[in-house]
C-alpha cells in the first residue's frame, strides 16, 4: 500500500513537471514581449508613413488626372478652331456622317440585283459623301477615314452597278432608224416601245429631250419591265405637252420618233 | 522494500518540487494588460497594411487613367499636325 502511494506520488509529479514544462515553452517573457511591442512599432510606424505617402501621391495623381482634362479640352478646341469650326458642329457633323455611314451599311448588304433596283440612292450616297468632303472637319483624323471609307463603298457599289447596266450606243436614223421608241421595241432591249421613258429618265445627264438623241451616244438600259412612278410621269408630261402642241397644230408622228443626228 | 520506498519518495518529492518552481517560481511573463497593448498594436498594423494596400490599388488605377489621358492629349496633337499638313496642301 506504501508503495502504491509513493508510486501515485511519483507519477503526479512527473504529471504536473510535464505540463509545467509545457506552459513554460508558450508563454511570453516580458523580453520576448518586450522585443515584440518595440518591433511592431517600429512596423506602426513605417507604415504611417508609407500611407502618409500614399496619400500625397494620390492627391498628386488626382490634380494631374485633372490637369490633363483641361489640356484636352483646350486642345480639341484648337483642333476645330483649326479648321474653322467648333464642338457643336463637330457633333453635328459626326452625326452626319453616322446617317451615311448607316445608309451605305444598308445598301451593302443588298444583293446586286437588289441594288441595281436600288441604283438611285446609291447616287445619292455617291453625292452625299462628295458633300461630306466640302466640310473642313473632313481633314481630322477622326473624319477624314470615315469619309474616305465612305467613299470606297459609294465606288464599289458604283462599280458594281456599272457592271450590271445594259448599254446601247446609238446609230443613225437613216441606217438604223435609232430613237428612244425603237430603241425600247428592240427584242433584246425591252421589246416594248411603251417603255422609252425609262431609257430617257435613265439616260437623264444625257438627254434633254426625249425626241433628241445622237449617234454614238452610250445610253444606259435600266434593268426591270415596268416603270417607275417617276418614269411614268415623265411620260405623263411628255404626253401632255406633246397633245398640247398638236391641238394647236397638225396631228405628229408617234411619240420619241426623233431621227438620230 | 523499504529501501525501494526510500527512493520513490525522494525522486516523487524532487519532481514536485521542480513542478512546483516551473508553475509557481518562474512565471515572470507579462501580464494581461501587456498582452492586450501587444494585441491592439498587431490588430493595428494588420489594419495599416490593409489601407495601403487599397491605397496601392487606388494608386495603380489612377496611373493608368493619367497614362490613358495623356494618350488622349497626345493624339489631339498629332491630329493637329495631321490637318495643318493637309491644309497646306
Amino acid at each position: 500500500m506504501k508503495l502504491n502511494a509513493v508510486l501515485f506520488i511519483v507519477l503526479a509529479a512527473a504529471l504536473t513537471l510535464s505540463v509545467g514544462l509545457a506552459s513554460a515553452q508558450q508563454e511570453m517573457t516580458k523580453d520576448q514581449w518586450q522585443q515584440e511591442m518595440n518591433k511592431y512599432t517600429q512596423t506602426r510606424n513605417d507604415l504611417q508613413t508609407k500611407s502618409k505617402a500614399l496619400d500625397g501621391s494620390i492627391s498628386e495623381a488626382n490634380a494631374k488626372s485633372v490637369s490633363l482634362d483641361g489640356e484636352y479640352e483646350k486642345s480639341l478646341d484648337e483642333l476645330y478652331a483649326l479648321v474653322g469650326s467648333d464642338r457643336e458642329k463637330a457633333a453635328a457633323y459626326r452625326t452626319e456622317i453616322g446617317g451615311v455611314e448607316a445608309k451605305a451599311g444598308e445598301l451593302m448588304r443588298l444583293s446586286d440585283a437588289d441594288l441595281l433596283a436600288r441604283s438611285s440612292e446609291v447616287k445619292d450616297l455617291e453625292a452625299a459623301s462628295k458633300e461630306l468632303w466640302n466640310n473642313k472637319l473632313a481633314l481630322i483624323p477622326e473624319f477624314w477615314d470615315r469619309v474616305t471609307e465612305l467613299d470606297n463603298k459609294a465606288k464599289s457599289m458604283t462599280e458594281t452597278l456599272a457592271k450590271q447596266v445594259k448599254t446601247y450606243t446609238v446609230g443613225t436614223w437613216s441606217k438604223d432608224r435609232d430613237c428612244l421608241w425603237n430603241i425600247s421595241k428592240k427584242p433584246d432591249i425591252y421589246d416594248n416601245a411603251w417603255m422609252w421613258p425609262r431609257i430617257w429618265q435613265g439616260n437623264r445627264d444625257q438627254i434633254k429631250d426625249p425626241d433628241v438623241i445622237h449617234k454614238g451616244q452610250i445610253l444606259k438600259i435600266p434593268q426591270g419591265k415596268e416603270m417607275n412612278d417617276e418614269e411614268k410621269a415623265a411620260a405623263k408630261k411628255y404626253y401632255g405637252k406633246k397633245a398640247a402642241a398638236a391641238a394647236q397644230a397638225v396631228p405628229q408622228a408617234p411619240p420619241a420618233a426623233a431621227p438620230a443626228k | 522494500m523499504s529501501k525501494l520506498n526510500r527512493m520513490a519518495t525522494t525522486i516523487g518529492v524532487t519532481l514536485l518540487f521542480s513542478a512546483s518552481l516551473l508553475q509557481f517560481g518562474c512565471s515572470s511573463g507579462p501580464d494581461e494588460k501587456q498582452l492586450t497593448s501587444l494585441q491592439t498594436l498587431k490588430d493595428e498594423v494588420a489594419q495599416l497594411e490593409k489601407e495601403i494596400k487599397d491605397k496601392e490599388g487606388k494608386k495603380g488605377e489612377l496611373d493608368k487613367i493619367i497614362a490613358e489621358k495623356m494618350a488622349g492629349v497626345k493624339k489631339i496633337n498629332d491630329d493637329m499636325a495631321i490637318v495643318k499638313q493637309r491644309l497646306a496642301k
